[in-house]
C-alpha cells in the first residue's frame, strides 16, 4: 500500500492552495447580463433591428480577436468573453438604424487597434468600445448621428427621424413630450442602449451586488454630473428639473456604469477611482455646455482614461500602520534634507 | 458589535465543528524532526536503541530561541537520521518505534499552586514542555512572553481560527472551556499583564456563550466577538480589531504593547503545568475531497501524513495536493512520509477539485486584490514590477509588508500567483541582503588582516 502511494506525484504550490469562484468569464457574463435591461428597453423602443448589430458586433469582435491571436500565434483568448462583451457594448452605442456592417468597423479598430496590439485583455489604455465608437463617430458622422423615433413617441412624432433630447436642452429648447420621468423609463431618441437610466440602473445594482465593480466611479462620475448641473442650471429651467434632464439624456448612464468602469482603463487604487470618476464627470458637463458635440461622455471617459497610471500612481496609499503622523514626519524629515542640501 | 479590521475575504469555510473528536491510534513508527519551532534546531539527546518514555525530552538546544521536542509514544529509537520535513527538506529526526504502552514519563510534575502564581515558574515550564505558537508560525512561546515583560500592557488571545477546514480551536474552545480560560490566566500572569482579551469570531457562537457562563473575568480575560472575515487571525488585525492599535511597517505587535498567543497554545500551556503535559498531541483537522470527511482527529506529533489518511479511512480520490495549516496559508508537504508537528493544525488532501489554477494567467486589472489586502499594499503593481525584476519599485511599494496571508491571489479573478511572487520576492530581499551583509564582513575581514 505505502509502496503504491508514493507513485503519486503531488504537486506543490505556494498559498493560497483555494481560489474564489469568481474568475475572467463569470465577470464578463455578468456584465452581459446586467446589460440585458439595457437590451429589452432598446429592442422594446426599436424593435428587432438593433438584434442585428448587437449581433453582427459581438461576431464580429470575436472574429478579429480570434484571427488577430491566430494570425500572430498567440495563445487563444475569445473564451474569456472580453471580445464579445466589447462588441455587445460598441453595439449598444449604434444609432438604432446604423447599416449592419457599422460594428464591424468600430470593433476592427476596438479590437485590433486599441485592444491587441498593445498585448490583450488588461494592457489596452483606451476602452475598446469607446474607442470604436469615435472612430466610427469621426469617419461616419451623419450615420452616427441620425436618431429614429422610439415606440413611444411613434404618435407624437411625425417624420422617420426626429432630434436627441440633449439638442433640445442645448439648443432652441427641450419639446414638452419628454418629462423627466418619460426620460428615465427611456421614451427618447439615442443609441440602442443608452436610452433608459432605468434599465441601466438596473444593471448597475446587479454589478454592484455582484462585486464585479464597486461603487465609486459610477457615483462619483454620475454625482458629479449631477452636483454640476443642479449648481449651473439653465434660465427657463428649475435647477432639479435641468439636473435631472442631464442625468436621464445622452450616454451618461451607459457611460458611467458600463464604459468608466471597464477594468483595464480605469484606477485600481479607491481614491483614484474617486478622482477619475469626477474627472469624467466634469468633462462630460464641459463639453455639454461648451463642447462641439451635443454629447461628451465618450470623449470624457477616453481623456480620463489616459490618466488611468498617473491617478493611479498619484492615490498610492500607505501601507497598514502607517498613522497620519508617520506620514507628516516624513514629510517633514524630506523637507529638512532639502532644506539641509542647499546650504551644503 | 463585532470587532474586525478593513479590508479580508471571505472563502468557502467548509468548517465542521459538530463532527466529534476522534483519537487517532499512534502509528507503529513516529517521526520526530528536531525543528519543529522557529529559531535553533534541536540536538538530539538520545542514540539508536535508547527506549524512550511517552514525554520524554528527545532533543533540545539552549540558544534562547529554540524549544525543545518530546517523544509522543514509548518505544525504542531505530533510528537518528535525516528524514522528510513537512516543511520541505530532510531535517535531522529521531524515529521511535511505539510499543503501543503509552510508558508515561514523570520528568515534569504538575506545577504547584504556589509556581502557578509564579512568573518565572510558568516560563520556565512552557520552555521545558515545548509550547511553541500552534496556530501555525511555531514561535517559541515562552520567548515571546518573556521578551514582552515591562513592554506588554495587553494580551491578545487569537481565537479566530479565520482559515477555512479548521476546526481544531473552536473544538478545544467547546470541549475544554475552563481548562482553556485558566490556560489564558497562565500567560496573563507569566507576561505580567493585568487583561486578557479573547478575541473570537461570531462563526463561535456557541463557545463564545460557553466561554461567557465561565466567568472569563475572574481569570482577568474579556472575549471579544470578531466579525467572520479572513484574515482575522493575522496577528496585526488580532490587534487592530481587539485593541485599535496599529503595528507599525516592519515592527511587532510588542512594538504597540501586544502580545497575540493562539488558542491552542493556551490550552498547551494548560496541560504542561497544571497536568505535567508536554506537546505531543494536536487536534488536526484532516479534509479535503481525496478523504472521506472531514475529521478532528486528535493525533500525536510525528504521525505520517499517509499513515494519517489512512487512519481517516483512506483516500476515496487520488491526492494531487498536501496542504498543511489551513488552505488560505498552508503550504503544501512533498511527501507522504513526511510527519504532522506541533504547528500542523490541518492535514488537507486536496484533488482536482479544489484547485482552479489557469495556465497563462492574464491580468485585468480589476484591482480586486486592492480593495482586499488587510496591509493596504497594491498587489497589482507589486506583482508588475516583480514581474520586471524592479526590485527599487517593489520596495517602494512595501512589498516586505506582505504577509502572505494569499486574499489577494484568492480574490483574483485572472487567478494571477500572486503571493506566490511575493513570497518569492521576499526571499529575494533577504538574500540580497544576507549577501551583502557576508560582502561587507569579508571586506572588513580583509582590511583587518592588512
Amino acid at each position: 500500500m505505502s509502496e503504491k502511494k508514493e507513485r503519486i506525484i503531488l504537486d506543490v504550490a505556494y498559498q493560497p492552495q483555494v481560489r474564489t469562484t469568481q474568475d475572467t468569464k463569470r465577470l464578463m457574463l455578468d456584465v452581459m447580463i446586467a446589460l440585458l435591461p439595457a437590451i429589452i428597453v432598446g429592442v422594446l423602443q426599436f424593435g428587432l433591428y438593433p438584434l442585428v448589430l448587437l449581433l453582427t458586433g459581438v461576431c464580429s469582435a470575436v472574429f478579429w480577436e480570434w484571427g488577430y491571436r491566430r494570425l500572430f500565434k498567440k495563445d487563444a483568448s475569445i473564451g474569456d468573453l472580453s471580445a464579445a462583451l466589447t462588441g455587445l457594448l460598441l453595439g449598444l452605442t449604434m444609432p438604432p438604424t446604423a447599416p449592419w456592417w457599422l460594428p464591424v468597423i468600430g470593433t476592427f479598430f476596438g479590437i485590433v487597434v486599441v485592444k491587441q496590439l498593445y498585448g490583450g485583455i488588461g494592457k489596452n489604455f483606451l476602452n475598446p468600445a469607446l474607442a470604436g465608437r469615435a472612430f466610427l463617430f469621426s469617419s461616419y458622422a451623419t450615420i452616427m448621428a441620425t436618431w429614429s423615433i422610439p415606440n413611444a413617441l411613434s404618435g407624437t412624432v411625425d417624420g422617420t427621424t426626429m432630434a436627441t433630447p440633449l439638442a433640445g436642452m442645448y439648443g432652441d429648447g427641450l419639446p414638452a413630450y419628454f418629462t423627466a420621468k418619460s426620460m428615465f423609463m427611456g421614451y427618447l431618441p439615442g443609441c440602442i442602449g443608452e436610452i433608459s437610466a432605468f434599465a441601466l440602473l438596473l444593471g448597475g445594482a446587479y454589478l454592484i451586488w455582484r462585486k464585479v465593480i464597486s461603487w465609486r466611479i459610477p457615483v462619483s462620475f454620475i454625482g458629479t454630473v449631477g452636483l454640476l448641473t443642479l449648481i449651473f442650471g439653465k434660465s427657463g429651467y428649475s435647477n432639479g428639473q435641468w439636473m435631472l434632464y442631464n442625468l436621464f439624456s445622452g450616454s451618461l448612464m451607459l457611460g458611467a456604469i458600463f464604459m468608466a468602469t471597464d477594468y483595464a482603463t480605469s484606477p485600481v487604487t479607491l481614491n483614484g477611482q474617486l478622482v477619475y470618476g469626477a474627472g469624467c464627470g466634469l468633462l462630460t458637463v464641459l463639453i455639454r455646455y461648451f463642447g462641439g458635440f451635443p454629447e461628451g461622455t465618450t470623449y470624457a471617459i477616453l481623456i480620463m482614461n489616459l490618466c488611468t497610471w498617473a491617478l493611479d500612481k498619484a492615490f498610492h496609499r500607505h501601507q497598514f500602520g502607517v498613522s497620519k503622523a508617520d506620514i507628516a514626519f516624513k514629510k517633514a524629515e524630506k523637507l529638512a534634507a532639502k532644506e539641509a542640501a542647499k546650504y551644503e | 458589535m463585532t470587532h474586525t479590521f478593513k479590508g479580508g475575504v471571505h472563502p468557502n469555510y467548509m468548517k465542521a465543528p459538530q463532527v466529534p473528536i476522534s483519537v487517532v491510534t499512534p502509528p507503529p513508527e513516529v517521526v520526530i524532526p528536531m525543528v519543529q519551532h522557529i529559531g535553533a534546531p534541536c540536538k538530539p539527546l538520545v542514540a539508536k536503541g535508547d527506549y524512550v518514555k511517552m514525554g520524554q525530552k528527545i532533543g533540545e538546544n539552549p540558544a534562547p530561541v529554540s524549544a525543545p521536542v518530546h517523544a509522543s509514544v514509548s518505544g525504542k529509537v531505530v533510528a537518528v537520521e535525516p528524514r522528510p520535513h513537512p516543511l520541505g527538506d530532510m531535517i535531522m529526526s529521531v524515529v521511535i518505534e511505539n510499543d503501543y504502552q503509552d510508558t508515561p514519563c514523570e520528568d515534569l510534575a504538575p506545577l504547584t499552586e504556589e509556581e502557578l502564581k509564579s512568573p518565572e515558574a510558568i516560563l520556565t515550564r512552557m520552555r521545558e514542555a515545548g509550547v511553541v505558537g500552534m496556530g501555525g508560525a511555531m514561535f517559541p512561546t515562552a520567548f515571546k512572553v518573556r521578551s514582552g515583560i515591562g513592554k506588554v500592557d495587553k494580551l491578545v488571545i487569537n481565537g479566530a481560527e479565520c482559515e477555512p477546514y479548521l476546526n481544531g480551536d473552536h473544538l478545544t474552545m467547546l470541549n475544554y472551556p475552563e481548562k482553556l480560560l485558566k490556560g489564558i490566566e497562565l500567560v496573563r500572569i507569566a507576561g505580567g499583564v493585568k487583561k486578557a482579551f479573547y478575541g473570537i469570531e461570531v462563526n463561535k457562537q456557541d463557545a463564545i456563550d460557553l466561554l461567557n457562563s465561565f466567568h472569563p473575568e475572574q481569570y482577568g480575560i474579556e472575549i471579544v466577538p470578531e466579525a467572520v472575515k479572513y484574515p482575522q487571525g493575522g496577528e496585526k488585525m488580532q490587534v487592530k480589531a481587539v485593541t485599535g492599535r496599529e503595528v507599525k511597517p516592519g515592527g511587532l505587535p510588542a512594538g504597540v504593547g501586544c502580545t497575540v498567543v493562539s488558542t491552542r497554545t493556551c490550552y498547551a500551556i494548560y496541560q504542561a503545568c497544571y497536568e505535567g503535559k508536554p506537546v505531543i498531541e494536536r487536534i488536526v483537522t484532516v479534509g479535503g475531497s481525496a478523504v472521506d470527511g472531514p475529521h478532528n482527529a486528535l493525533t500525536r506529533v510525528g504521525t505520517p501524513l499517509g499513515y494519517l489518511a489512512e487512519q481517516c479511512g483512506g483516500f476515496v480520490k487520488t491526492p494531487r495536493k498536501i496542504v498543511l495549516g489551513g488552505p488560505m496559508m498552508g503550504i503544501c508537504a512533498t511527501s507522504f512520509e513526511a510527519p504532522t508537528i506541533k504547528g500542523t493544525a490541518g492535514v488537507l488532501y486536496f484533488t482536482e477539485e479544489e484547485d482552479r489554477m489557469v495556465e497563462n494567467p492574464q491580468c485585468i486589472r480589476c484591482g480586486k486584490c486592492i480593495t482586499v489586502c488587510p496591509m493596504n499594499l497594491e498587489p497589482v503593481f507589486m506583482y508588475m514590477y516583480y514581474n520586471k525584476g524592479d526590485y527599487e519599485n517593489m520596495e517602494k511599494y512595501h512589498v516586505m509588508d506582505c504577509f502572505e496571508c494569499g486574499s489577494c491571489a484568492f480574490n483574483c479573478p485572472a487567478r494571477m500567483p500572486l503571493t506566490h511572487a511575493f513570497k518569492t520576492a521576499k526571499l529575494m530581499f533577504q538574500d540580497k541582503a544576507a549577501r551583502e551583509k557576508a560582502a561587507a564582513e569579508a571586506k572588513a575581514a580583509k582590511e583587518a588582516q592588512k
